[in-house]
């Protein structure tokens, strides 16, 4: 290979390593391989560059556990066909649940007063204490992989109500947007089961493109700068909703829950400028 | 064991899938995440790599990279795609951030991106310009045009610290052999 189309192919390599090419780039690459003599691999630099670009991250977050349910499930159907005789049946038990933000950091900008007022606001303010609709108003279908019948989120958490010895319950308080001042609903929580549902009436359907809703679990035992993201969720109609709740951490005792509005896919540290609703546990756990 | 994953998807094993995801999941969702800044697109991406991972898993070979830069690789590959489909940039850092030093990540969860480490340490045994324009590239999503205006640098300038950087990061990864041709049908 001449000097010039040696020259030529690595600019193209270098190219395709981080930015892609073209479909003219990429036929102008494949012919000059066609002539050989070079001493580049071409996928040696592609590599590197996918080497160099895992430096980049700062942090490795776990998938949702909804997206490893579909993967799974595309996992399926991939060694079927390729296997049909032998393909085995994938049992997932990722249910799901709408995508959390990213891993909690510390929350050293807020105190921990304004959630304290917001809940007890909540306690003289709530008067809806909700009942078991049977057809609320669902925003998170759940899919499940499972072969066993799909539940919804209002009937998930009827079961877990029926089921855990350990379930929480706190009523939702208006937080500091002026616009939710009407909220209602609870929230239950299960720390052996590590599952919970959100129960809301008059949280108002957010535009997902702009905003989201994302839950905060504060640790009785960990104070309010370090709370577990509860994942981001979106409302889509008014009315009541069910949501469950998709801890990134494992929650023990917890002595709070918020709602945040931030920006669509969540954070991972909250400036808690916009506090749409919080639910402070007021008693010791009782049984369900 | 991370280092026989693929080879086991290679070979119809479909409990390795569980294994896969369990070790290249995290890794995959965040490359996606960074690259699209978008959930729906990055889910969608993700789902996609994951099949060319399936597909693609009996061309691994361990004498050209790890696991982990395979996988990596591959995830790249479709995520360009998909950018290079919707037109978009690599990533909406803004250019004060791009030029600012890394932050120090000593407090950070990097454990299961076991390359990272080397990964770093092949970028800090470049030249500063190369690994500048590197860093302008591949994280952050500049052209070489865009780097060349921001730093000043002549644009063959910037393509020449480019190439060069990458061969020697290239060799301080161990990373393919110069007689190697293969390819990865994604």
């Amino acid at each position: 290979m001449s000097i010039e189309r040696e020259e030529a192919r690595l600019d193209l390599l270098v190219k395709q390593a981080i930015y892609g090419l073209t479909e003219e780039e990429s036929r102008e690459l494949k012919q000059l391989d066609l002539q050989g003599g070079s001493n580049f691999d071409g996928q040696a630099f592609e590599l590197t560059a996918a080497a160099l670009s895992i430096a980049s991250l700062e942090k490795v977050d776990p998938m949702p556990q909804h997206l490893e349910a579909r993967i799974l499930l595309d996992a399926d159907r991939f060694f079927a066909e390729r296997a049909p005789s032998a393909a085995k049946t994938v049992t997932s038990s990722t249910a799901e649940r709408r995508p959390a933000a990213e891993e909690t950091g510390g929350w050293s900008l807020w105190n921990y007063f304004p959630w304290a007022v917001a809940a007890a606001a909540c306690v003289a303010l709530a008067v809806n204490v909700m009942t078991d609709d049977p057809n609320p108003t669902v925003v998170q279908q759940p899919v499940q992989p499972q072969v066993e019948q799909k539940l919804t989120p209002a009937q998930e958490r009827d079961r877990l109500l029926a089921s855990a010895r350990d379930v929480i319950k706190a009523t939702w308080a208006p937080g500091n947007v002026k616009e939710i001042d009407q909220i209602g609903g609870e929230v239950v929580w299960s720390d052996e089961k590590q599952t919970g549902y959100m129960t809301f009436k008059g949280l108002p359907a957010n535009d997902a493109s702009k905003e989201t809703y994302q839950l905060w679990i504060f640790e009785e035992n960990q104070g309010d700068k370090t709370p577990i993201d509860g994942g981001v969720f979106d409302v889509n109609e008014n009315g009541e909703v069910v949501v469950p709740i998709n801890a990134k951490l494992k929650a023990k005792n917890p002595a709070l829950f918020a709602i945040t509005i931030e920006k669509p896919g969540g954070v991972v540290v909250s400036k808690r400028e916009k506090i749409a609703a919080a639910a402070k546990i007021e008693a010791p756990k009782t049984s369900a | 064991m991370a280092e026989a994953i693929l080879q086991r998807i290679a070979q119809g094993d479909q409990d390795a899938v569980q294994a896969a995801l369990k070790t290249y999941g995290g890794l995959v969702w965040s490359l996606a995440k960074r690259m699209l800044r978008n959930q729906e697109d990055a889910e969608d991406a993700v789902q996609e790599i994951f099949l060319d991972i399936w597909k693609n898993a009996g061309r691994f070979d361990s004498s050209q990279s790890s696991e982990t830069t395979f996988v990596a690789m591959i995830a790249r590959r479709r995520l360009i795609d998909r950018l290079r489909f919707n037109q978009r940039r690599i990533s909406a850092d803004s250019l004060e951030d791009v030029l600012a030093e890394p932050a120090d990540r000593s407090d950070q969860n990097i454990q299961t991106v076991v390359e990272a480490k080397e990964a770093f340490k092949a970028l800090d045994v470049l030249r500063p310009e190369q690994k500048q324009v590197l860093q302008m590239s591949i994280i952050h999503g500049l052209s070489h045009q865009e780097i060349a205006d921001a730093t000043g640098m002549p644009l063959g300038t910037v393509k020449t610290h480019a190439r060069r950087g990458l061969i020697q990061a290239r060799q301080y990864l161990g990373i393919g052999s110069p007689d190697s041709q293969k390819e990865v049908a994604v």
